[in-house]
């Protein structure tokens, strides 16, 4: 007999492990009319040029097609962009990076939309681009918004803290480096994806893939002149989003589409190709750093300058430079900071939120000083970063005072007491012919919800449904991390019913802007926290209003005197008890229902720096990590090859240790692709990596078991103390990689990611091939 | 072009073009646990059985389904009667948004069906066509060495993809 | 677009004298180049998913060493199956047959692991389970993980048509990258290798980005002969990824002649493969890259010693 492991699986697994889970292109009508976006740059190697017409006289004529939509068509502002609106949903005029849409096809079937988009001609005159932000910043180069007043300066902003010109200065010791840190791709298996259909009441009613329904809707009716509370969004659970889905993909196009549809429903989903071209990349960021301290390798003070590409259009490029500059420092007791960034305009492709939102950029610089710096004071390095980790109530970079829960140091005494670190010297010198062998750590922490400026805000409903179970009305998308599943295992707890006897004891709605209420996006490590607090207390006022109800019909006198059980309200004194489904027929509809809300404490008293930000600045809620990675690399190909790697991390309390190791091994793996493997090409704006086959991902081949530790904090504020733990795992391996190499070959790279080739030089820059031993 | 084969034990009768892709069909057949996420043998969710060879979907046609026998993961098994690999995959967490899951437990199935008493180093292998970007894939090959053992203690469990060559 | 499933040798035939036809081997190439560029595609696929002929390993009875051409076995079928137990001078590989079931024949396990290495290093599973040997041939891409081995194993490619077979050794065949000396109406039938004795070394190492799903970025097929004292007596070697189709270096197979196998002697070797080779960039390495990791795969070699 098969012995059922003992926490119940995930609410959503076995679904999904079965196939029978429905994601959006699965519930898309047989019927659906295609819709696809004309992107004429790539073809025609352009990354910025004017649009000079469009011509669709032969598209026209494609059997099956049905309307060639162009910026002229397009109702309302024809703009989108979470935050700076910025973005056209076709392009009119100018065409700002390689994939910019100048048109917009809807045929009768996706094979009369590939030939219909084949037979599209552009008319594109070119225009100097700039390429890389610093070309981008000098006096006379193009723009790529001319009427943004500060050119092509998205945003210049500064945190700062004490003197930290004047504490570098005096410091005995300091150094200084230059880093570089690539785009990466999100390649989430399912692309970007949806359909819509314009009902006979006005509505348009979508179903996308998406971590933001909510926010959709009015980034959607902003573009297209549409009342925002007129459009219905459904999110069922994503094919992975880590970011790439924040924000407008295919809503707007496909809302055009199905406004020109008379009412059919229509779909759109791109292929991977396209998900390349037009979809969000991670920033690539220019480092420049200076760090001083003590002798004893006590931190005294940081200065830094980071430059963010943040492509052609904003999308939340200054809120992704912002998380960026709050995490300059690192994980440290820092006294004087000077944080300088700078997000500029280029005609690359768009970059965009990508778990990790700013920092998986900085902590290789700020870990490589931290090693740079424990070299240069013969300090072991695990012992410097315990030495001036941050601890509770410090006061951190950017001069906020840690009041929320903080366990660095517990992470990296389990690193310190881990074989994989003891048993280092010994597993250097068994390197096998051909080959070095290094290990390396890294300290990381990534900050948790919006912060200052605006609501994170999630608000809770449940219903006890007429057949007496629970239905929890999801509002938080579900993009693969399994805040869904949470919901139902809080739920289940808070009401005292049993997942593993009755899994249907507690139900889920997936997102529907229409059913759930508003709860903000899928992002920023808040999901589970924001949406769980609120759920919580939903559950709360369930229970009181259950027990009172029961009481009635029990002829009980005191609600104290009875219990919430699986399944039913007992009364333990008598033994009698009111099966749910019997209180759920006694009580009318909006009695079976509870709505809870909770908004994310934020920073009291926030320090006065970091003017230039108008959202986001500075957060109060941290998670933590420590990652320890051992390597090989081959000395005749310069490949480095990840042999174990271990991930301690602070989320606060663990609520499902297997969701939580989820979350530390996925985001562990995309950092170990981002550090060594994912290098994503362009050249003059045109994306060189254009595919799967180039640009790559890690294969079960090409990844370690990675280790995941929990160290079991609790924080006050949070669902059952819990954190969230989605992006900190991200940060760490580029930092340990580029130790461990170090300690392998004696060179610190600082470009990512360590390409074979950036390998190799480093190993002929200390051994000349000439003098190569065996 | 008219043609039938056998998904996942029903024999289905269908109409497709010369140039439509497996794929396709199987998505139009019903078959939505079948997913595409690059349309070029890249990524491995479109992974089937085809008389117990674990194939790209992307890169067959239609017509080269005829007369076959194919396997999609919904053919292992289902929800209320799970293959012990679907089970697994639920019980060790190695599902986390699940696109390419179905896809992944069809290469589990071809590895088990050949070889029983995998390593994990076998079972990184098998997998190493099916890309995941959630997991790590730990868990994945957890999975798959946990399904192995409970199929080799209980010599009822059967496996499709017994011809398979690989 | 039409597709058609000969179901044997003649119905072949008579589907490649079609106007615009082409084979359709494991299509993992062709399928993925059709998707890119729909509208260049053939009027006819000839599929050979049911042709059994075209499958299979067997003792090549026909091989004679510097023979060109040969004529006989018409219909293309293998000889009678063999086992790992016998030698035999030359195998004969059914085009149409996939990696995956040349990888798991024990002959080519046993006698021709350089080739097995290359088949277990390509794609994927899946990909293996579909790709065939032939496809890889006729996709004459500079990549292709089989290609090396083969010319460093001398292989012979059987071209037949309703005419005839012809032979020609591989290394003719192929022209240049996605060119080949396949003629209109023929078929690439089988691929011939001839069977390293028991004295020769036999090495595969592919340079990629990653570890599966990987195109190469450089590789090299090594078969190595040593005589008393550990010295060379003939070195065979291929390097794929570095050229237009794969390159050989006759000095450096020289240069190693008479050598011990040593770290010193490949060390020699490796910079002539650095001065001859002439690779060049794309998105995957840098032609630097590429020149510098062609010598040092040689340098594994001291690995054998």
């Amino acid at each position: 007999m098969h012995l059922r492991s003992s926490p119940p699986p995930r609410a959503d697994a076995l679904a999904k492990a079965t196939g029978a889970e429905r994601y959006v292109l699965d519930f898309a009508p047989a019927e659906c009319l295609s819709a696809g976006a004309y992107r004429p740059g790539a073809a025609l190697n352009i990354a910025h040029g004017r649009v000079l017409g469009v011509d669709a006289s032969a598209a026209l004529a494609v059997p099956g097609v049905l309307r060639v939509l162009t910026a002229a068509d397009v109702p309302g502002t024809n703009l989108q962009g979470i935050v700076h609106k910025d973005q056209p949903v076709l392009c009119g005029e100018v065409i700002r990076h390689a994939g910019d849409p100048v048109a917009l096809v809807l045929a009768e079937s996706a094979e009369s939309l590939r030939r219909g988009l084949a037979a599209l001609r552009a008319d594109i005159e070119p225009l100097p681009g700039v390429f890389d932000p610093e070309a981008a910043l000098k006096k006379d180069a193009p723009l790529v918004h001319p009427q943004h007043k500060g050119g092509n300066l998205l945003l210049g902003a500064r945190i700062e803290k004490g003197d930290a010109r004047a504490a570098l200065k005096n410091a005995p010791v300091v150094v200084r480096g230059e880093f570089s840190t690539p785009m990466q791709e999100h390649a989430f298996l399912e692309t970007q994806c949806g359909f819509a259909r314009l009902l006979p009441d006005g509505v348009l009613d979508m179903t996308v893939s998406t971590q933001a329904p909510f926010r959709d809707r009015f980034e959607i009716g902003h573009a297209l002149a549409l009342n925002p509370f007129k459009i219905r969004i459904r999110a069922p659970y994503l094919g992975g989003g880590f970011g790439g889905k924040d924000g407008a993909t295919v809503q707007c196009l496909l809302a055009l589409a199905a406004l020109n549809a008379a009412g059919r429903p229509v779909r759109m989903s791109w292929e991977r190709e396209e998900s390349i071209l037009a979809g969000y990349k991670r920033h690539a960021v220019h480092l420049r750093y200076t760090l001083g301290a003590e002798r004893d390798g006590t931190l005294l003070a940081l200065s830094c300058r980071l430059t963010y590409d943040t492509g052609a259009y904003a999308h939340l490029g200054c809120e992704v430079m912002e998380l960026g500059m709050e995490h300059a420092a690192g994980p440290y007791r820092v006294p004087h900071t000077h944080i300088e960034g700078r997000c500029v305009y280029t005609n690359n492709p768009i970059a965009g939120a990508f778990r990790g939102f700013g920092v998986a950029q900085v902590s290789p610089a700020f870990e490589g000083l931290m090693d740079a710096l424990a070299a240069k004071l013969c300090l072991d390095p695990l012992e410097l970063r315990r030495k001036n980790a941050l601890l509770p109530g410090d006061e951190n970079c950017s001069g906020v005072t840690l009041t929320s829960s903080v366990h660095l140091a517990e992470c990296l005494d389990e690193l310190a007491a881990h074989p994989l670190w003891t048993t280092r010297q010994a597993w250097r010198a068994a390197a096998p012919r051909f080959t070095r062998r290094g290990v390396g750590l890294a300290a990381v922490f990534n900050g948790m919800g919006y912060g200052r400026g605006l609501a994170d805000m999630a608000i809770a409903k449940l219903e006890l449904t007429e057949a007496g179970e629970f239905l929890v009305y999801n509002s938080v998308a579900d993009m693969g991390q399994g805040n869904a599943a949470a919901f139902a295992l809080l739920a289940a707890q808070e009401l005292n019913q049993s997942l593993a006897e009755n899994p249907g004891a507690v139900r889920l709605l997936q997102p529907d802007t229409e059913r759930c209420h508003p709860s903000g996006s899928s992002s920023a490590g808040r999901t589970t926290y924001t949406f769980g607090n609120a759920l919580l207390k939903a559950c709360a006022a369930m229970r009181e209003k259950l027990l009172a109800r029961a009481a009635m019909a029990l002829f009980v006198d005191e609600t104290q005197a009875l219990e919430l059980a699986p399944g039913a309200v007992l009364h333990p004194a008598s033994g009698r008890s009111l099966p749910l489904t019997a209180l759920a027929r006694f009580l009318k509809r909006d009695d079976r229902v509870c709505v809870g809300e909770f908004l994310m404490p934020v920073a009291q008293d926030p320090p006065d720096t970091g003017r230039a930000f108008q959202i986001g600045f500075p957060h109060l809620f941290f998670s933590y990590g420590a990652h320890l990675a051992r390597i090989e690399v081959d000395e005749l190909t310069g490949r480095v090859r990840v042999c174990d790697f271990l991930a301690a991390t602070d989320g606060g309390r663990v609520l499902d240790r297997s969701c939580f190791d989820q979350q530390a091994q996925g985001g562990a793996a995309q950092g170990i692709g981002y550090a060594l493997l994912e290098e994503f090409k362009t050249r003059g704006g045109l994306i060189q990596t254009a595919d799967l086959s180039t640009c790559l991902i890690p294969t079960a081949l090409d990844l370690p078991d990675i280790q995941s530790l929990a160290v079991d904090g609790h924080e006050p504020t949070g669902p059952r103390g819990l954190k969230g733990v989605g992006e900190v795992g991200l940060n760490g391996p580029a930092p340990a990689l580029a130790s461990a190499l170090e300690d392998a070959t004696g060179e610190r790279l600082r470009d990512f990611p360590l390409t074979p080739e950036r390998v190799l030089a480093a190993l002929n820059k200390r051994r000349p091939p000439s003098r190569r031993r065996a | 072009m008219k043609l039938s084969f056998t998904l996942n034990g029903v024999l289905v009768r269908a109409d497709a073009d010369p140039d439509e892709r497996a794929v396709d069909l199987l998505r139009d057949l019903g078959a939505l646990d079948v997913k595409e996420g690059c349309g070029t043998g890249e990524c491995g969710a479109c992974s089937v059985l085809v008389d117990g060879v674990h194939k790209l979907s992307c890169l067959l046609l239609a017509a080269q389904l005829a007369g076959r026998e194919l396997t999609t993961a919904a053919g292992l098994g289902t929800v209320a009667a799970p293959h012990p690999i679907q089970r697994a995959f639920a019980e060790h967490g190695a599902v986390q948004c699940g696109f390419c899951t179905p896809g992944m437990t069809i290469a589990a199935a071809a590895l088990l069906a050949r070889n029983p008493e995998p390593s994990r180093l076998d079972a990184r292998r098998a997998i190493s066509g099916n890309l995941c970007r959630c997991t790590g894939y730990v868990k994945i090959v957890d999975a798959v060495c946990a399904a192995a053992s409970e199929l080799s203690e209980a010599p009822g469990g059967e496996t499709p993809g017994a011809e398979d060559q690989a | 677009m039409n597709v058609v499933f000969p179901r044997n040798m003649a119905a072949l035939f008579k589907a490649l004298d079609e106007p615009g036809a082409r084979v359709l081997a494991g299509g993992t190439d062709l399928l993925v180049r059709l998707r890119s560029h729909p509208d260049s595609g053939p009027a006819t696929l000839v599929g050979l998913d049911r042709l059994p002929a075209l499958r299979g390993v067997a003792e090549d009875s026909g091989w004679e060493p510097g023979l060109g051409t040969k004529d006989g076995r018409g219909d293309g079928s293998p000889s009678e199956s063999v086992g790992p137990g016998t030698l035999h001078r030359a195998l004969r590989l059914g085009a149409a047959t996939t990696h995956a079931e040349l990888l798991a024949h024990p002959l080519i396990r046993a006698r021709l692991p350089v080739l097995a290495q290359a088949l277990a290093d390509l794609g994927s599973p899946p990909i293996r389970n579909m790709g065939t040997l032939g496809g890889n041939i006729c996709t004459a891409s500079p990549a292709g993980d089989t290609l090396p081995p083969l010319l460093a194993l001398g292989a012979e490619v059987e071209l037949a048509a309703k005419t005839g077979t012809r032979r020609l050794p591989l290394a003719s065949f192929l022209l240049g990258p996605g060119r080949t000396a396949l003629k209109p109406g023929e078929v690439l039938a089988a691929v011939c290798v001839p069977v390293p004795g028991v004295d020769v070394r036999q090495h595969f190492e592919k340079v990629g980005r990653r570890d599966a799903l990987a195109v190469a970025v450089v590789s090299l097929a090594a078969l190595v002969r040593t005589g008393h004292g550990g010295k060379i007596v003939e070195a065979h070697l291929a390097w794929g990824s570095v050229g237009p189709t794969v390159w050989r270096c006759p000095e450096v197979e020289a240069a190693l002649a008479g050598r011990k196998l040593s770290l010193t002697a490949l060390t020699e070797a490796a910079s002539i493969v650095r001065s001859q080779v002439q690779p060049i960039d794309d998105v995957r390495a840098s032609a630097d890259y590429r020149r510098e990791v062609a010598g040092n795969l040689l340098l594994r070699l001291a690995m054998l010693e």
